[in-house]
């Protein structure tokens, strides 16, 4: 174990925190036509960013420190099916979001939505099924701003941060974490903009050092691979049955394959992937991007073997408190195969990793709050100042909470949480994706299978009981009612909450149930930059949204 | 607007190319299986790291071929084409 501080990776990480701290203060200034006084500007970035920056954007906005921490431990700790999937996964999540995602950026231009929950607003008319996806929006964010933070905290450790003191364990996240909000108050979404660049050129320096050098010295992939293999097999005494899964077996294909398709559907309905979205400066920056988004599937993919080198290197995975921790698998891993100055360029890049998607779910979890909570039910007249205030308050006020979390409460309430934020937020789905296309479904049949799902899902997740520690939200995966194939429970609560509505919006309408109004046109949906009634933007703003411009 | 005018291949080949990028990575026992190995890599692992790379590719011509079609359906509205003042957007389209 590691007791004493490690100097020279301190430096360097203190070094590179302190260059992407100025950096973040200086992006206020960066393409910045005006003042950061409404919503658009602090909190999309002005919609200004092309292809490359949007890159970069999105690459630190959806592969963030905890992935790039929980993945390869998963890797290390049980094999292909709790983490390889996260190669199919991020594979499908392109195509998929090819198709739709466009669609969603015109509606948005033409009507100055700003979160998924405007769309959903100005779509069905109705304020309790936007408030539904506002709060699952928010719901979910939270626990994964704090798993930002759990990702911080195993850098820390390893570095021998830490000890019994609990002012001195905690302090270094207390610091990364007021400079954290304290940039994002003063430069929103231009802030982890910049700062991605940083973060994600160090991830590739390190990942791709790792992939070289790494089995060089560990004796090659053949005996990677074998050390991995033996580990899944052998027996788990507290479970008796294998360790984890090399290759799935015939029992696992489906829980494979569910996972993957599950996440990827669920990957831009979080509020972070939409804002980031949202912050482009045409409808085809995202269908660019998400051919070029892959090279990040690589990375992850090529990251998630460095838990199996993990096990060949034969980590100590002990945490300060003596118990094991894959969590720990990574950060030990690089400790102890690269010398001390890159270990420590390792560790910066994923603490760095971990700044800018917590600055942007803080920005969109701040945004919901003030269009979809404040706006819609608090202060309808909110100006667009008003609205940058509180917008700008409340991702204080979320990363507080996110800080409290971790720091008062057992970080497997986060994870926990977390998983479940996975399967909440793939409910919203209906509402947000097939409400692009068609406003077939009824808004009250989308509440109910919202409902429905959400609660299933819940209770479907408080059921998995982990065999070794016989603790609830032993996992994400469930056997699929009324059989015996372990399945994603997002995915099985998905089919169940369309099965609802499909059969509520059949009942509804026989029924005459008033519809909402639809606030958008056709036209909408096809609207580019530069089109009659698209702005760039803080007009629209002014008159409160929504002046349907007709082409 | 008349979607007729729209001609249809374009949108049914992206249709079929996204489809296929979909669906086939997610087909599990198809690649569940360790031989043959390629550089000490089981089967299974690079086969899947493959598909980044396909993946990537039948989106790019998703989007040349949606891209075009666009264009065209907006010239003949009369609207602009936003993208084309943008001259570090055009390689990044991979």
């Amino acid at each position: 174990m590691n007791t004493s501080v490690d100097w020279v990776q301190l430096i360097i990480v203190v070094v590179i925190f302190g260059g992407v701290t100025v950096m973040g203060f200086m992006a206020s200034r960066w393409r910045s036509a005006g003042h950061l006084d409404n919503l658009d500007e602090w909190g999309l970035g002005g919609r200004n960013f092309g292809t490359f920056v949007t890159w970069f954007l999105l690459g630190g906005d959806l592969y963030t420190a905890y992935t790039f921490i929980a993945v390869p431990a998963a890797m290390y700790a049980t094999g292909a099916i709790s983490g390889f999937f996260a190669v199919p996964y991020t594979i499908v999540a392109y195509p998929i979001v090819f198709v739709f995602m466009a669609r969603l950026w015109s509606v948005s231009h033409r009507h100055g939505y700003v979160t998924p929950a405007d769309f959903v607003s100005g779509r069905y008319g109705s304020k309790a099924l936007s408030l539904a996806v506002a709060v699952t929006g928010i719901l979910a964010l939270m626990p994964y701003i704090a798993l930002q933070l759990v990702g911080m905290q195993a850098v820390f450790e390893t570095m021998g941060l830490g000890g019994n003191n609990t002012l001195a364990k905690d302090l270094p996240l207390l610091i990364a974490f007021a400079v954290l909000a304290a940039y994002t108050y003063s430069s929103g979404l231009r802030a982890p903009a910049m700062i991605a660049f940083v973060k994600d050129f160090l991830i590739y320096v390190v990942i791709l050092v790792a992939i070289f050098y790494l089995p060089h010295v560990l004796g090659g992939w053949d005996s990677i691979f074998g050390a991995a293999q033996e580990k899944m097999a052998k027996t788990n005494p507290a479970t008796g049955k294998p360790t984890g899964s090399f290759i799935p077996g015939n029992a696992g294909y489906v829980s494979y394959w569910t996972l993957g398709l599950g996440s990827a559907m669920a990957l831009f309905m979080y509020p972070h992937s939409v804002t980031a979205v949202l912050s482009t400066k045409t409808r085809n920056v995202v269908r660019r991007n998400a051919a070029i988004l892959p090279a990040y599937s690589l990375l992850l993919g090529l990251l998630a073997l460095l838990g199996f080198m993990a096990i060949k290197a034969n980590v100590n995975v002990k945490g300060l408190d003596g118990l094991a921790n894959p969590q720990l698998a990574i950060p030990r891993l690089f400790d102890q195969e690269f010398p001390s100055w890159f270990a420590g360029i390792a560790f910066a890049a994923i603490a760095v990793g971990a700044l800018v998607p917590a600055a942007i779910m803080s920005i969109a979890a701040a945004n919901l709050f003030t269009r979809n909570i404040y706006r819609a039910f608090i202060k309808p007249s909110a100006t667009p100042a008003e609205e940058a205030k509180v917008s700008k308050l409340a991702s204080l006020l979320v990363k507080v909470g996110a800080l409290v979390f971790v720091l008062a409460m057992d970080k497997t309430i986060a994870l926990n949480l977390q998983l479940l934020g996975g399967i909440w937020i793939l409910q919203t789905f209906p509402a947000i994706v097939v409400g692009l296309y068609t406003r077939w479904f009824h808004r009250y049949a989308l509440l109910t299978g919202w409902a429905v799902a959400m609660v299933f899902g819940t209770i479907s997740a408080y059921n998995v009981v982990n065999p070794a520690t016989k603790k609830h939200f032993g996992g994400s995966l469930a056997n699929i009612p009324f059989t015996n194939t372990p399945a994603y429970i997002a995915l099985t609560a998905f089919v169940l909450n369309v099965l609802i509505v499909i059969v509520l919006t059949f009942l509804f309408r026989a029924l005459k149930v008033p519809d909402g109004q639809d606030t958008t046109h056709p036209t909408d949906y096809l609207a580019d930059r530069g089109d009659p009634g698209v702005q760039d933007l803080p007009e629209i703003l002014d008159d409160g949204g929504a002046a349907t411009a007709k082409s | 607007m008349s979607r007729l005018s729209a001609v249809r291949p374009a949108y049914w080949i992206s249709g079929v190319l996204l489809v296929v990028a979909v669906v086939v990575p997610l087909l599990v026992p198809t690649y569940a299986k360790t031989d043959p190995h390629l550089w000490g890599f089981p089967f299974f692992y690079w086969y899947q790291l493959m598909w980044v790379f396909l993946s990537a590719i039948l989106v790019s011509i998703s989007y040349r071929l949606l891209r075009a079609e666009e264009r065209r359906r907006r010239a003949a509205q009369g609207l602009g084409d936003p993208d084309a003042p943008d001259a570090d957007t055009k390689e990044a389209g991979q």
